[in-house]
């Protein structure tokens, strides 16, 4: 006691609150009163209420004591608590923050798949404007097929026409042929008959 | 003059000439300092290669660099706002800004400058090099409407307004071949990454593809021709073009319009009012700028589903940062000298000012 000096025990004993400063004043008055009891010559009655005075104030020592033993305890027990939670809850901040980043992934996914949505709306809207190809193809069918008939018309026709001028061809030239064939006959008797009355005249 | 005698000093003519010749100077300055802010507009836009700069440029000549990593930061002050870096890099407007991997090309006064990145961050304005298209007529200087990057051939395609594009091959530095067909000048370009293809948007109306390997105009689109998209109006000229390989967006006196390319039919048209000046397609969604301040999100399907207000009364550039992961942002920019930064889509978070 003699070692430590005034100022610190005046800091010691600001720092310990309450009961601390009791008990250390209770130990004191109980040394005091243990010497002084010793050292009494008074009668055996006074002796005996002071020893019980003595030992109850050992009793309440030794009670704030275990107080204080459980409170450290209690401390202990606190911090390892608070230890745990704290892990805790750094665990939940970066489990937190990878969800966050898959999640951003997420999103950069959602988007591209709407911009591809979109785009396949754009063009859908597009080919919606244009005819339907089973209506176009009947239709290049049904053309193919006029088509068709058309020409096999138009051949018919020509191989008539043909035929039918063959056919005048051959009759114009017999007819021809025949006037020829009569102017002809025609010549030859005028011929005839010039030479007959020449010959008659000749006589 | 006598000292201690100040008080008592009359000024003479020429003195109180010289003042006020000082005083209207440094009004004037002053006044066309605050002006020329007023009358600032941001033309064109480009990301550094590594995402933490934007490089802006404006009607005046002028390329801006901001610090992205410093406007981000969660203690920037109005300071980190504004540019690291101006320098004039041309004379004329700086109509187009693009980044490869280390290199800003930028379009001006007829002429394409390459600055490397490195040293601008480090604040050297040298040039790399600057190059002018063969221009037919020398009359006046066409401008440089727009330039896009086909990463196959490593060649520059260059919308330029002598209704030509020219493209430069960026290894050898010269230029390979001009594409002739347009009747007006050239607004924008874009290349079709899968088929080898550019597409050009011009003034007369049409949009013209060219096959990058013959030099040839495979298609030709006269957008004004099509019913549904057709605005009398507003005029048939194509200022806007972007192209997702299969879909084309395409806007400008005409709607905004979506095609798809393969059949060259136009597939949705979006009910906006106003030409729209620059698009993109960003994930599901279609964010388009012009005139009007506000950039419109539309959906694949026509519908425009929000109009998000910006600074600028008319915005003339768009750009994504998608070469950051961490500094993703949206910047647009216009009438104005303040370019709105978008984090999230949905609202303006703050704008550099040049």
């Amino acid at each position: 006691m003699g070692a430590v000096t005034d100022d610190e025990v005046i800091r010691k004993r600001l720092l310990i609150d309450g009961d601390g400063a009791g008990d250390d004043r209770r130990i004191n008055l109980l040394l005091k009163s243990f010497t002084k009891w010793c050292n009494s010559p008074g009668s055996p009655e006074e002796g005996f209420t002071q020893y019980q005075r003595m030992l109850g104030t050992l009793a309440q020592c030794e009670f704030s004591m275990g107080k204080t033993l459980m409170v450290y305890d209690m401390n202990l027990r606190e911090m390892e608590n608070y230890e745990k939670i704290y892990s805790n809850i750094e665990q939940n901040i970066t489990s937190a923050h990878d969800k966050i980043a898959e999640c951003k992934k997420e999103i950069q996914r959602a988007k591209r798949i709407r911009k591809n949505r979109q785009e396949y709306d754009a063009l859908a809207k597009i080919i919606q404007q244009h005819p339907d190809r089973h209506e176009t193809l009947k239709q290049l069918e049904a053309l193919d097929k006029e088509l068709q008939h058309l020409s096999h018309i138009k051949e018919n026709v020509d191989a008539k026409l043909e035929l039918r001028k063959k056919q005048f061809h051959v009759l114009l030239t017999t007819i021809q042929e025949l006037q020829q064939t009569l102017e002809n006959d025609e010549k030859s008797d005028n011929d005839d008959q010039s030479q007959e009355s020449p010959a008659q005249n000749g006589e | 003059m006598m000292r201690g005698a100040t008080c008592s000093h009359q000024p003479t003519p020429t003195e109180t000439h010289e003042y006020l010749k000082w005083l209207s100077a440094a009004a004037a300055s002053h006044f066309t300092a605050a002006s020329g802010l007023l009358h600032m507009s941001v033309f064109s836009q480009s990301f550094s290669p590594c995402g933490r700069f934007l490089a802006a440029g404006n009607n005046y000549g002028e390329i801006a660099l901001f610090s992205l990593a410093a406007a981000l930061s969660p203690d920037a002050t109005t300071a980190n706002q504004k540019p690291v870096l101006t320098f004039t890099a041309h004379e004329g407007p700086v109509f187009s800004l693009l980044s490869t991997d280390s290199v800003l090309l930028s379009a001006g006064n007829g002429e394409v400058s390459a600055w490397n990145w490195t040293e601008l961050i480090k604040k050297n304005v040298k040039p790399l090099w600057t190059k002018r298209p063969n221009y037919k007529s020398s009359l006046e200087i066409p401008e440089i409407n727009s330039m896009a990057i086909n990463p196959r051939d490593d060649s520059l395609a260059i919308g330029a307004g002598d209704n030509n594009v020219h493209i430069l091959d960026l290894e050898h530095g010269a230029f390979k071949v001009t594409l002739r067909g347009h009747t007006d000048y050239v607004h924008c370009v874009c290349v079709r990454e899968r088929e080898a293809e550019l597409l050009s948007g011009s003034e007369d109306g049409a949009v013209r593809m060219w096959d990058c390997r013959t030099g040839q105009s495979v298609h030709c689109i006269e957008v004004h021709k099509y019913e549904s998209c057709a605005r009398p109006q507003h005029g048939k000229w194509i200022s806007c073009l972007t192209t997702d390989s299969d879909w084309m967006l395409c806007g400008g006196g005409p709607s905004l319009s979506l095609w798809h390319l393969r059949s060259l039919s136009p597939t949705s048209v979006f009910p906006l009012s106003g030409c729209q000046r620059r698009a993109a397609f960003h994930q599901d969604m279609i964010l388009a700028v012009g005139d009007g301040a506000f950039v419109s999100h539309c959906l694949l399907g026509g519908e425009v589903k929000g109009q998000i207000p910006c600074t600028p009364p008319s915005l003339n550039t768009l750009q994504l940062n998608t070469k950051s992961s961490e500094h993703r942002v949206l910047t647009v920019g216009g009438g104005s000298s303040k370019i709105d930064v978008f984090t999230n889509l949905s609202y303006r978070a703050f704008s550099l000012s040049f």
